[in-house]
């Protein structure tokens, strides 16, 4: 029964990943961030908003934060009046989750610079998009389409300095800056699988 | 994802492990601390050569064996959805070479959204390292740098330094690792061509999705069970084969289905990565890389399940019954007594000259043969003039096993003695005449018309192997026919061989009457035995008429052998009754029969061999009890217009009897989540779609609409 309801709960999923698509309007959701702050992606409709899927334990995240490259990419983004949401889908009985607090800690020692981390510890936007893998990046335009989903860069391994890899979500905002279609639109995610709750 | 509960403790130790990490990185991670002795790693690797010692010249293979962890994994070639593929960096000395790895067959890892390919225990890598001729003698360091992502609940990406010695020199020597290298080679992909496989698009572009059909067929039939089929795609930067599989159903092989997403250029012209396949316990894989066509391949066509075959038997033992029967033959109360009067006539003639009886034994029986020979040419001429009228003459026509079953009702009733066969007063003379001539051409008239003369005892045996033998092509029906014309011929042979063996012969007598009556009985029982087959294509009633006609049968034969062939008076009112007995009841039972649907009795083997053969299927579950369901039998399903449409369509209709409730239909309406009947389900023949559920109650034009919507 129980390998039922996976298989039950496996096909949702797949659906979840078929209901995102590049072009297609980005769907909205609310989450609550780190802080306690609750958080609709309708909050930042006219602006360009990057979606990235993160978990601190895993090594390919902690690869470009710990070379410094994700935050600097963040704020270069942010200087550009870009919103960054680390969306954060690992579940609570998982020993990679953050309390909100430890979380906090994370954010201010790694020198995050995100507009906001969501604790989506229910996987509920991971599942609405469809986020494979730790990191998976979205990219949405401002009016609200989907404008890119895939790999962070061209670098599917937790080693190298990532400022040398071709970055696509940099490259996807600044396409959409710049007012032309997105070259690259998809990519196959890397990193390491989104440790969902059962 | 199931066995996460049971693997709590590794994972506090992880978790104290991974705190122990986390503290570290919180000022600059380097990765390549992980393998500094602290224990990070949960993978044990080791490089294993099968020989200590090898000639120049030489390919060895070496193997990286990766031991992991209870709960832990490491990944593919193509990793899936997460995850990265072991490396290995050779540091090889001058004149060596290493191959690209031959992976063994990985698994798929849960959790099915993220789908990875991977291993859990242990993996064999295995990679052929070639030795130049020229390698100069003495000790070779051969290295590697391995690199992989192992991963639990979380992932560890490590990497290790090994190494291992090879002394080049005259001969090969075995290392005591060589067993397990032969047993990783096991688990490689197979290189042989069992199969041929192809793939194309099913359908057009949907966005950036497509369907693939992937098929592999046998080259020889089943040499590899096939229960699942699988395909492990090789990673692609420009588009994903999906991990989800779908099986569809394939004779020979397997067909799968397979979602491509495609991220950017063209769709892929080609495809390659590993196909699995499952079967009789065993997993095998076949590396493949093959063009996409622009359809998918056709479906196998072999169309196993028709009508139910005549029950098989070794062609041996149908000739052996064959011969017996034309054995039997010779103990009929008008031929036994005639054998010892042949062959007397022979040893008369023949002078008591031992070679001439032989020849004139011999060409009795040649005689015999040739009478056989011309009754087969009668079969296989009423075979193909059947064939010519358009009724195929084969023991799955339900025509042909009721008129079988009818012919051997008609033998038994004729051992018995209820009537005779004659060949009438004329014919009689004639053959006599005939066989009194003497020398070879007499003694083969004797065997020609020895199968005449005995008609009366011989026509019911004859009437049966007929029936039979009308079911067989005709190479067979001549071999049935010459094999039971040996039979009958057999005594006459091996009598005039020497005829003082006459004495073994058994003494003509009353006992041969009863045993010909004793012998109606097993014919009686294969008329019982068609009688349930013929039943098997005829509903309640139609059997009941069956059973009718036959007992009626049964009358109009006693009457005529009674009373016309037997009787002196009024011969020509009691042949006129047995007459109308016959045509009566065989127009009651002929014309009402096949104004109704051909129900047969449900179950699930048969919704699924009807829908095997492409046949749509209707299944009343029904019960005499239920009100309901009459009435709709009445009003929406015995109805011309429901009833031509089921014949239109080739569709096979079932009715599952709930009147004692047996538990198969209970367990059947639970299916469709019903407590009771009526239920009337429609199933279109491809096996890929739903049971159509029809509402409770009933009009033609719902039964109709279901219909049609089967020829979809």
């Amino acid at each position: 029964m129980k390998k039922t309801l996976a298989l039950f709960a496996a096909l949702a999923f797949t659906t979840a990943v078929f209901a995102v698509e590049v072009g297609q309007p980005a769907p909205d959701f609310t989450g609550t961030d780190i802080t306690g702050k609750t958080i609709h992606l309708s909050d930042f409709k006219g602006k360009i908003v990057v979606l990235e899927s993160y978990n601190e334990q895993c090594p390919f995240c902690h690869h470009h934060y710990s070379t410094g490259a994700m935050q600097e990419l963040q704020t270069e983004l942010a200087a550009k009046g870009v919103v960054w949401l680390v969306v954060d889908s690992v579940a609570k009985d998982n020993f990679g989750y953050l309390k909100p607090a430890a979380a906090q800690k994370v954010w201010s020692e790694q020198k995050f610079a995100a507009t906001a981390w969501l604790d989506d510890n229910a996987g509920t936007i991971g599942h609405l998009y469809g986020m494979k893998t730790t990191p998976h990046m979205f990219v949405i335009a401002a009016d609200g389409s989907l404008a890119y989903a895939g790999a962070l860069d061209n670098n599917p391994t937790p080693e190298g300095d990532p400022r040398a890899a071709k970055n696509y979500v940099h490259a996807a905002v600044d396409n959409l800056l710049a007012g032309k279609p997105v070259t690259i639109k998809e990519t196959r995610p890397y990193g390491c699988s989104v440790h969902y709750a059962d | 994802m199931t066995n996460l509960r049971l693997t709590r403790l590794p994972a506090l130790f992880c978790a104290v492990l991974a705190l122990v990490w986390a503290g570290r990185a919180s000022a600059q991670i380097n990765l390549s601390s992980l393998d500094d002795g602290l224990g990070g790693n949960h993978t044990q690797v080791k490089l294993l050569l099968p020989v200590t010692d090898a000639k120049p010249g030489d390919t060895i293979l070496a193997g990286v064996q990766l031991t992991m962890d209870p709960g832990w994994h490491t990944y593919w070639r193509n990793p899936g959805d997460a995850g990265t593929a072991t490396t290995i960096q050779w540091q090889l000395p001058a004149g060596v070479t290493a191959d690209p790895i031959q992976w063994p067959l990985p698994h798929k890892l849960p959790p099915v959204e993220v789908t990875t390919y991977g291993y859990e225990g242990d993996a064999l890598l295995l990679v052929p390292l070639h030795l130049a001729t020229n390698l100069p003698a003495g000790p070779l360091n051969l290295a590697a740098k391995v690199a992989w992502l192992e991963c639990k609940e979380t992932c560890i990406p490590a990497k290790q330094d090994v190494s291992a010695t090879l002394t080049i020199g005259p001969a090969n020597k075995p290392s005591t690792d060589a067993p397990l290298i032969e047993s990783g080679r096991a688990k490689l992909a197979r290189t042989d061509n069992l199969f041929t496989f192809a793939c194309g698009w099913e359908t057009p572009a949907k966005g950036d999705q497509r369907n693939l059909i992937l098929t592999g067929q046998q080259m020889m039939a089943d040499v590899l069970p096939v229960e699942k089929a699988d395909f492990f795609p090789d990673a692609n930067d420009a588009f994903e084969i999906q991990s989800a599989t779908e099986n569809l159903p394939d004779q020979s092989g397997f067909r799968l289905r397979k979602v491509v997403k495609k991220y950017s250029g063209d769709w892929p012209k080609t495809i390659s990565g590993l196909v699995v396949i499952e079967g009789n316990g065993q997993r095998s894989g076949f590396d493949i890389t093959l063009p996409v066509a622009d359809t998918a391949p056709a479906a196998a066509t072999t169309s196993s399940a028709s009508a139910p075959a005549a029950p098989e038997k070794p062609l041996a033992l149908i000739l052996l019954y064959a011969f017996i029967g034309g054995l039997i033959l010779n103990i009929m109360p008008c031929v036994l007594p005639v054998i010892a009067l042949k062959i007397l006539g022979f040893v008369n003639e023949g002078k008591s000259d031992p070679r001439r009886v032989r020849a004139l034994g011999g060409i009795y029986a040649i005689g015999v043969l040739l009478s056989f020979l011309a009754l087969a040419a009668v079969v296989i001429g009423l075979k193909s003039a059947g064939h010519l009228v358009g009724w195929g003459v084969q023991f799955g026509s339900p025509v042909f096993v009721i008129s079988l079953t009818i012919l051997v009702t008609l033998v038994a009733l004729n051992l018995f003695g209820l009537f005779e066969v004659t060949l009438g007063d004329h014919a009689a003379d004639v053959a006599g005449n005939l066989s009194s001539k003497q020398g070879a051409a007499g003694a083969l008239f004797n065997g020609v018309l020895a199968t005449a003369l005995a008609t009366p005892c011989t026509a019911p045996f004859l009437g049966y192997a007929l029936g039979f033998a009308f079911a067989q092509p005709p190479a067979m029906i001549v071999l049935i026919f010459l094999t039971s014309g040996l039979g009958l011929a057999a005594p006459y042979l091996v009598l005039s061989w020497n005829p003082a063996w006459l004495k073994f012969l058994p003494k003509p007598g009353a006992w041969m009457e009863k045993f010909k009556i004793a012998m109606g009985f097993p014919v009686l029982g294969s008329a019982v035995w068609l009688f349930t087959l013929a039943s098997g294509d005829l509903d309640k009633t139609g059997t009941l008429r069956l059973g009718l006609f036959l007992i009626a049968l049964a009358l109009a034969a006693w009457v005529w052998g009674e009373f016309v062939q037997r009787g002196n008076k009024r011969r020509a009112l009691a042949g006129l009754v047995s007459l109308l007995l016959v045509s009566g009841f065989g127009a009651y039972a002929y014309f009402q029969a096949p104004d109704e649907i051909h129900w047969q009795p449900w179950s699930p083997d048969t919704v699924a061999q009807a829908r095997a053969a492409g046949k749509p299927v209707l299944v009343d579950f029904t019960a005499d009890w239920c009100l309901t369901c009459q009435v709709n039998k009445k009003t929406s399903l015995e109805v011309p217009t429901v009833r031509a449409r089921l014949n239109s369509l080739g569709a096979v209709a079932l009715v599952g009897d709930y009147t004692h409730t047996p538990e198969t239909i209970t367990a059947e309406l639970a299916k469709y989540h019903r407590a009771g009947v009526p239920l009337v389900l429609v199933f279109p023949a491809a096996t890929n779609r739903e049971a159509l559920v029809l509402p409770e109650i009933l009009t033609p034009g719902l039964v109709l609409d279901a219909l049609n919507q089967t020829a979809k």
